[in-house]
C-alpha cells in the first residue's frame, strides 16, 4: 500500500516505513528530505504534483496548517484516503470544505489524534455506552505536555482532549464554552501556556479541560490526556500512554501511541473501513477551540 | 499563659475530629450543644459539658463552632459579644452578608476569628503553599484542584440548589487553596451537576466544576465532586505549575503504610490528624503564639467564592467580583 506523507516528518515515516506491506513516499525538492528520506529507505519525489500522479492509496497531512485544505482536496480528487493532523485549517469554512470534498469524493477524511485509536480506548467507549458508569455527568481532560507551537496551549491539546470527548458523547455538538488562559509561563502574549476550558452538551454533560502546558512525562513517544469519565454511579479514567519502565525522572511508554494510530489507520483503508475520528469531528473541534479562544478574551461564556 | 480554655458548640462528627484534636493539642475543653448530646460527647473523651452557650462562653479563651452552618452566625455573634475568640467550622456562613457581618464585627471588637478550612494543614497542601509562597515555583500561573468526597450520611439543611447545595463544603475547599497560594480573585465561572439541593439522601451524586480568574492573571481549576459509593472515601489531588516548574500531589499515591488482604485494617496509619495541627496553631495563637496560617479575611474569601461559584452555575454567567475586597 503505497502512501504520501505530507510533509516530510520523520516520526510519521519512520513508523510507517516499519509497517509490513506499506510503502512510503514523500515529497520536496530539498535536499534534506531527500537524504533523509534515503535514509529512511523511503520513496522521494520533487513535487506534489508527481506525489499524486504516483495514486497513493492513503495520505498523511502533516503539512503547516495553511496548506492542508490544499492537500487534503487534491488527495481526495485522486481517491486518496487521508489522515489529517489538528487542525484542520484555521477558520471553519476551510475545514467544512475540507470534509466535503472529502465526502463528494468517497473518501474518508480521519483527523490524526492518536489515543483515540486505542483499543483501551474502544473498552471505555463502550463501557460508558453499557451504562458502565451509570449516567455520564462530567469528564475530566488534562492534557499537560510542553508547547509545540507559537499558537498556544489551546491549539496544542484542546482538540485531542475533545476528540475523546466527542467519541464518548457520539458527536453531540457543544452548546456552550467558557475558557480563561494566560501566558504567565510562555512569557509571550499570544502564545497561551495556560488554559482550562469548560464545555457544556445539550444533553447536560460537562467537559472540564485542562490544556496547560507541563513538563513531559514521556517524550520519547509523546503526551496523550489523561482522563476521567465521571458518571453517577462510578468513574474510569483512562490513558494511551500507560508507564512501561520508570526511570531518569520520566517514564517510557508501553507503546507509542501514534504507531497505535497508523497501525489502526492502514489497517482500516485496507479493509475499506472507518476508525478514528473523522472531518466532521475536526470541525467541532475546532468550532470549540475557537469559541474557547472567544470566551477566554472576553471574559464570558459563549453560546454555540 | 496557662491552658487554653475552648468553648466547643455542638456534638455531631465534626464537633467529635474538634474535640479529639482540642484534646490532643492540650487544650481544656467544655462542650454545649442544643440536642442533647453534649454529655455524651464529652463523657467519651472526659471533657464537660455545660448546660447553656452562656455557660459555655464564660471566661473560655475560645468558642470552636460545629453546629449546622445556620446556626453559626448566631453563635458567632454571641461570643465576639463577649470579647470570646471564634473558631468556627467551614463555610463560616451559607450568605456572604451574614459572613461580612461577622468578620466585620470579629474586626471592629479585636476578636481573632479562625475558619477550620482543614486542608491547609494536610502536610501537601501546606507544603505547595510553602512551596508557591517561598517563589520555588516562580511566578504562580496555573492550578488544578480535585477533591472527590463519599458523604456518609444523609444531607440535612436547606441549602437550594441555587446557593450551591451539597457542593458548597466541597468547593470549599478548593476555592480556599487556590485563593491561598494565588490570592485575590476576580472572576469565577462554574457548572454544577447533579440534584444538589439538601436535605438530599446519602449518596448523592454532584459534580462542580468551577475556574477562578485570579487577579495576578493566574489560573485555577477546581473539581468537587461527591461520589455514590465510599470508594475511595477522599480523594485529592492537585497539579500546580509557575515559571519556575510544575508540582502534583495525588491521595492515591502510596503513602508510609501499605497493606493488603484481610491484615489491612490493623496496619491503618495515616500520620497526624491536620485537624491536630490545625487546633494547636489556633491554641498556640490563643496563647500568644504567631498568627495562624489563615484568618478572618480568609474565611470571608471562601464564603464569597464559593457563593459567586453558585450564583454563576445558577445564572449561566461569569461571576465578576470587585478587585478591592475581593475575595
Amino acid at each position: 500500500m503505497k502512501i504520501a506523507v505530507l510533509s516530510f516528518d520523520e516520526d510519521y515515516v519512520r513508523l510507517l516505513a516499519e509497517m509490513p506491506g506499506v510503502e512510503v513516499v514523500v515529497a520536496g525538492p530539498d535536499d534534506r528530505v531527500r537524504a533523509a528520506a534515503d535514509r529512511l529507505g523511503v520513496a522521494h519525489v520533487d513535487s506534489w504534483d508527481e506525489v499524486f500522479a504516483l495514486r497513493p492509496r492513503a495520505v498523511v497531512v502533516t503539512s503547516e496548517v495553511a496548506r492542508r485544505r490544499d492537500l487534503v482536496e487534491r488527495a481526495a480528487g485522486v481517491g486518496a484516503q487521508v489522515l489529517c493532523e489538528h487542525p484542520l485549517a484555521v477558520g471553519e469554512a476551510d475545514a467544512q470544505a475540507m470534509v466535503d470534498a472529502c465526502a463528494a469524493a468517497g473518501v474518508r477524511l480521519t483527523v490524526a489524534s492518536p489515543a483515540c485509536f486505542s483499543p483501551a480506548f474502544a473498552v471505555v467507549r463502550q463501557g460508558i455506552a453499557d451504562s458502565g458508569v451509570g449516567e455520564l455527568l462530567t469528564v475530566h481532560g488534562a492534557f499537560n505536555s510542553p508547547g509545540r507551537s507559537r499558537g498556544g496551549a489551546l491549539d496544542d491539546h484542546a482538540p485531542y482532549v475533545l476528540d475523546l470527548v466527542d467519541a464518548v458523547l457520539g458527536g453531540e455538538v457543544a452548546d456552550q464554552v467558557y475558557a480563561q488562559a494566560n501566558s504567565i509561563v510562555s512569557g509571550q502574549p499570544g502564545t497561551e501556556s495556560a488554559a482550562f476550558v469548560s464545555v457544556r452538551y445539550p444533553s447536560g454533560v460537562v467537559a472540564a479541560i485542562d490544556c496547560s502546558w507541563g513538563p513531559s512525562v514521556n517524550q520519547r513517544a509523546g503526551d496523550t490526556p489523561e482522563m476521567t469519565f465521571v458518571g453517577d454511579q462510578g468513574s474510569v479514567e483512562f490513558t494511551a500512554n500507560p508507564r512501561l519502565l520508570g526511570g531518569f525522572d520520566r517514564w517510557e511508554a508501553k507503546t507509542d501511541p501514534r504507531s497505535v494510530m497508523l497501525t489502526e489507520f492502514v489497517a482500516a483503508v485496507a479493509e475499506g473501513r472507518a476508525v478514528g475520528p473523522d472531518g466532521a469531528a475536526g470541525v467541532r473541534a475546532l468550532r470549540v477551540v475557537r469559541a474557547a479562544r472567544e470566551s477566554a478574551r472576553t471574559g464570558r461564556p459563549v453560546d454555540l | 499563659m496557662g491552658q487554653v480554655e475552648v468553648a466547643l458548640i455542638g456534638a455531631g462528627l465534626i464537633a467529635r475530629l474538634h474535640l479529639d484534636a482540642w484534646v490532643l493539642a492540650g487544650a481544656s475543653v467544655r462542650v454545649y450543644s442544643d440536642d442533647g448530646r453534649a454529655e455524651e460527647l464529652a463523657a467519651e473523651f472526659g471533657v464537660r459539658a455545660v448546660g447553656s452557650l452562656g455557660a459555655a462562653l464564660d471566661g473560655v479563651d475560645a468558642v470552636d463552632i460545629c453546629t449546622p452552618t445556620g446556626s453559626h452566625h448566631q453563635i458567632a455573634m454571641a461570643a465576639i459579644a463577649a470579647g470570646v475568640a471564634v473558631v468556627c467550622e467551614k463555610p463560616l456562613s451559607a450568605s456572604t452578608a451574614e459572613a461580612e457581618e461577622i468578620v466585620d464585627a470579629a474586626e471592629r471588637a479585636g476578636v481573632p476569628l479562625y475558619p477550620a478550612h482543614d486542608l491547609r494543614f494536610s502536610p501537601p497542601f501546606a507544603r505547595l503553599h510553602r512551596l508557591v509562597a517561598s517563589g520555588g515555583l516562580g511566578r504562580g500561573a496555573v492550578a488544578r484542584f480535585t477533591v472527590t468526597g463519599f458523604h456518609p450520611r444523609p444531607w440535612i439543611g436547606q441549602v437550594s440548589a441555587r446557593a450551591g447545595g451539597i457542593l458548597t463544603d466541597q468547593m470549599l475547599h478548593g476555592v480556599d487553596l487556590a485563593h491561598w497560594i494565588f490570592g485575590d480573585v476576580v472572576r469565577v465561572h462554574a457548572y454544577y451537576q447533579g440534584d444538589i439541593a439538601t436535605p438530599a439522601p446519602a449518596g448523592t451524586v454532584g459534580v462542580g466544576t468551577a475556574v477562578l480568574t485570579h487577579a495576578s492573571g493566574a489560573i485555577s481549576q477546581i473539581v468537587s465532586r461527591w461520589t455514590a459509593k465510599q470508594l475511595p472515601p477522599i480523594r485529592v489531588a492537585f497539579r500546580v505549575s509557575g515559571t519556575g516548574g510544575t508540582v502534583d500531589y495525588d491521595s492515591e499515591w502510596p503513602q508510609e503504610v501499605r497493606a493488603t488482604g484481610g491484615a489491612a485494617e490493623k496496619f491503618q496509619y495515616h500520620g497526624e490528624s491536620p485537624f491536630v495541627a490545625e487546633m494547636r496553631e489556633f491554641a498556640q495563637a490563643f496563647a500568644g503564639g504567631p498568627e495562624p496560617r489563615l484568618g478572618a479575611r480568609d474565611a470571608l474569601a471562601a464564603v464569597r467564592l464559593t457563593q459567586a461559584a453558585a450564583e454563576s452555575a445558577w445564572s449561566g454567567r461569569a461571576v465578576e467580583l470587585p478587585v478591592k475586597g475581593a475575595a
